[in-house]
Order: C-alpha cells, then structure tokens, then sequence
C-alpha cells in the first residue's frame, strides 16, 4: 500500500461517504468542507476497514487534531507502517 | 404575568395526506390511510394484526449530508414538518437563532428502525459486532432525536423539551411549549412530535390483544372507534409540527393566527399502566377546562383519543360524558389514520385547526352503529357544516399519562 494508494482510497472515502469531492490537500476541512467531528469518527472506522484492523484508543486520539488530507495521508501511513502494510 | 399564545404555522405527514388540502379532502371524502402491513424479516408474519396507518406517498427531503447524517427516519419526518412550518412562518432566522425560539419535540422511542441495525449487529455473532456501530448510531436513535436534529438544522438556541410519552407525546410538546410562553421563559416554541413505521409498536399492542385483527383482508374499515363492531386500535406512522407564538409578538410581525390555545393540562392515574381510566380521563378534562378558564357549556368539538380499543373507548365516551353530557360534537380521527402513536396529538390539533378554519366536522370514519356503552356523547355521525368556535384534543398513553389541550378560534 504506497501513500499515493492511500490518498486515492481517502480521496474516494470523502467523495462516497462525506459527499466532499476533491478537496484541496491542504484544504482545512471543517472550516472549509463542513468535516465536523461525528464525520471524523465515522472516518477512523472507515480507516478501519481500509487497513482491515481496529485502531487503537491511543490511535484515535492521536488522531484528534487532524485537519487536513495531506494529515489524513500521514495519519494513514503511520499506521500501515505500525501494521508493515507498507 | 400570563401571556396569550397562538399558533402560526402548521404542517403534519399523515396517512390521509400532507399538504392542508389533501388533509382536508381525505376528512370530507371518507378517505382511509389504512392499508396492509408492509412486509419485514423480523415481526410481520408473527402478529396477528396485519394493517398499518401507512405514509403511502413520496416526500421529498432535499435534506444536507451534514444534517442527514444524523437522522433516523423518525427525525427525516420531523424535520421535514418543522422546515414545512417556519418556512410558512416566515420568520427571521435573527429570531430563530435569538434563544427566545425553542423547540419541544418528541417521538414515542427515537428510531427503532436504528435501533434494530444496532442490536442486529450484537446478535448477529460477527466478531465485528461492536465496532460495526456506527458513530451516529446514537444521535440517530435516542429518544430526543427528533428535538436535537431540529435545533441543529434550523439553528435554534431556545429551551429543548422532548417528551417521549408514546400516545400523549405531542399533546404534551404542545402543552408545555404552550406553557413555556404563556409563563414568559420563550416568546416562541416549535412544537410536535414523530414516529415512523414500526412494526414492534405492532407486536406490543398485538400481544396485549390490544391491535384490530378482524380487517384484516378491508383494512380500511378499520381501526372503528365508538363502533359496536371495533376490534382494537391500529398503529400509524407520522408527523407533526405547529408553531407557537406569543400572541402580542405574532400581532406586531403580521403572522397569520390559525387559532389560541387557550388551556392545558396533564395528569396520571396514578395506579394501572395499560387499563384506561374514567376517573384520570375526567380530572384531565376537569383541569384543562380550568386552566382555559371556560365552562364545559362552551366547548363546541371534542377530538377524542378513542383508539377503537374495546374498553378505551367506553372509558373516554363516560368520562366526555360526565363533564359535558351531550353538549359538544365528538369524533374519533383516528378511524382515517389509525394511531399515529406519538404523533397523533399534534396531527389531531392541527385537523382541529383545520376544521376550526374551515368551519366542519369531520364524523368519526367507520362509526357505524354506536356501541351503547358509548352513546352517552353527541357523536358527529356525519359531515357538518358548522362553525368550531372551542374544541378540546384528548389523548392517553401507557403509563397512565392523560391530556387535554383546547383551542379556541381567534
């Protein structure tokens, strides 16, 4: 799973589940795109099912001050890392 | 200082129709909302009664994702009959965000159609089970959904009241935002109530042999109030709202006043859950009339709760009875739609409403010979022509729970 995979599984997440279409990299998206924190959860658990393992409660904290899809991109990847997805 | 209250705007989803006209037509045409039981994995092919009051027509809800997200179909309903009423309302939103606009708002259990995702994901011995929940899942389901899901589509800051009463629900959104005006904590209240369809609420009151079984292949000949051959209520799906105002506030923006509501009250049995009760029923009326500060002698139309169970019915009829003799028209509005449940209070005040406006009474639908038992009350048999100038809502619920609203045309 490369990094590029990754922002294409996310951009695809936001477009089918959040109904946000090809938002900036570096978009902020709750001022930008309405992305408000119930779609943050609903996010992690999509995450989930990318990487096909539960996170961590350690995980989704970390993952609290996320705003960004370049941030979601790093987020992921440190997690692929942990799991040696990547 | 009391103050007078008034509704402004109104808007219900029922089973006999949605818009004013189509409400209006259904009551003079003898139209039915009641048809078979749509078919589901879980109860339908074990209750015995097989007829729903269904919303058998399409809704538009051009609703946000970011509202959506967060809406069960109960909540799709109340924001629907909430969005429909301020917008007839036409007030500002300056007003609606002010906190001097609140919302009381409530469905008989939130979403049990959410609820039944959720428990299908424990039962369903996956290994996902608890993670398969969803993060809305809550917001979706929970007994003040419906009142939270409008505060947050139409932002509004006022005081949250969400009872969850089951049948005297909206009854009481109406009675206490009427209160939470008349006694100066909000100058303005949304208030109703919503259920969806739900055949749980179908195998509860089919188990307490409580649900009409004997219609079954003609489910509009059924639920039957007063009628000597009704054979038990039928559960109904719908929605509600009405807008209150203060009546001085909606004098001075030019709102148009659809009718007063004029007193209130709600009361318990204090004993038995299920089994109706004359003596709570009569003291509910006795208090409301009270509160109106009115006599009986000018009470002009009673919309009786009159489920069409056998013993409800003969309950309510001796207690109308007791406190008004054969003075006002009663009818049972529950024969064109079944028991809308937690709606039913609202939708019944907003056809009282309708009535009052129109200047008719719509009979009571398949009353066709009264049962004796209940022919102490002056049963509106036919359509009539005739102006309401003071009607009373009645409605009662498990518990033991008892209301009676009354209106009075302005």
């Amino acid at each position: 799973m490369t990094r590029d995979e990754i922002k294409k599984n996310i951009l695809q997440i936001f477009e089918t589940e959040f109904e946000i279409v090809n938002p900036g990299l570096d978009d902020n998206l709750t001022e930008e795109h309405d992305f408000d924190s119930i779609d943050a959860l609903e996010l992690l658990g999509e995450i989930e099912k990318m990487l096909d393992s539960e996170l961590t409660r350690q995980e989704k904290k970390d993952a609290m001050e996320i705003r960004t899809v370049n941030q979601i991109c790093d987020y992921v990847v440190s997690l692929a890392e942990k799991r040696t997805l990547i | 200082m009391e103050r007078r209250v008034v509704v402004t705007a109104a808007s219900a989803i029922t089973p006999i129709g949605h818009a004013k006209d189509e409400l209006i037509h259904s009551l003079i045409n003898g139209k039915s909302g009641v048809k078979k039981i749509r078919g589901d994995d879980l109860l339908t092919d074990r209750v015995e009664s097989q007829v729903f009051g269904t919303v058998g027509y399409p809704i538009d809800f051009s609703f946000k994702r970011k509202y959506r997200k967060t809406m069960g179909p109960v909540a799709f309903y109340a924001c629907q009959v909430v969005k429909e009423a301020l917008e007839s309302a036409g007030l500002a939103q300056e007003f609606i965000s002010s906190g001097r606009l609140g919302v009381a708002f409530g469905s008989t259990h939130g979403s049990p159609t959410v609820q039944r995702q959720i428990y299908e994901h424990f039962f369903s011995g996956s290994e996902e089970k608890f993670s398969a929940i969803g993060a809305v899942d809550y917001l979706k389901s929970m007994v003040h959904t419906t009142a939270v899901n409008i505060t947050k589509m139409f932002e509004i800051t006022g005081r949250v009241i969400s009872s969850s009463t089951a049948c005297t629900t909206s009854s009481q959104s109406i009675g206490y935002g009427y209160e939470a005006i008349k006694y100066g904590m909000q100058d303005a209240m949304v208030c109703g109530g919503a259920d969806e369809y739900d055949t749980t609420t179908v195998a509860v009151f089919d188990n307490l042999l409580a649900c009409s079984t004997e219609y079954n292949q003609t489910p509009h000949l059924t639920p039957r109030p007063f009628d000597t051959k009704r054979d038990g209520l039928v559960v109904g799906e719908g929605a509600g709202a009405v807008l209150l105002e203060e009546y001085e506030f909606a004098k001075k923006r030019g709102a148009n006043i659809l009718g007063e509501v004029i007193g209130f009250w709600c009361g318990n049995n204090g004993g038995d859950l299920i089994l109706p009760n004359m003596d709570g029923i009569k003291e509910t009326i006795v208090q409301g009339l009270k509160n109106a500060g009115i006599g009986p002698e000018d009470v002009d139309f009673v919309s009786a709760h009159a489920t069409a169970t056998k013993m409800g019915d003969v309950a309510e009829s001796m207690a109308i009875a007791k406190v008004y003799g054969k003075g006002p028209c009663v009818t049972g509005l529950k024969g064109y739609m079944g028991h809308t449940m937690g709606s039913c209070g609202v939708i019944e005040t907003i056809i009282t409403l309708y009535m009052m406006e129109k200047g008719f009474m719509a009979p009571t639908l398949n009353l066709e010979e009264v049962d004796p038992r209940c022919d102490t009350i002056r049963h509106t048999g036919r359509l009539r022509e005739t102006p309401i100038k003071i009607a009373s809502i009645q409605n009662f619920a498990f518990g033991g729970v008892n209301t009676s609203l009354f209106l009075k045309k302005v």
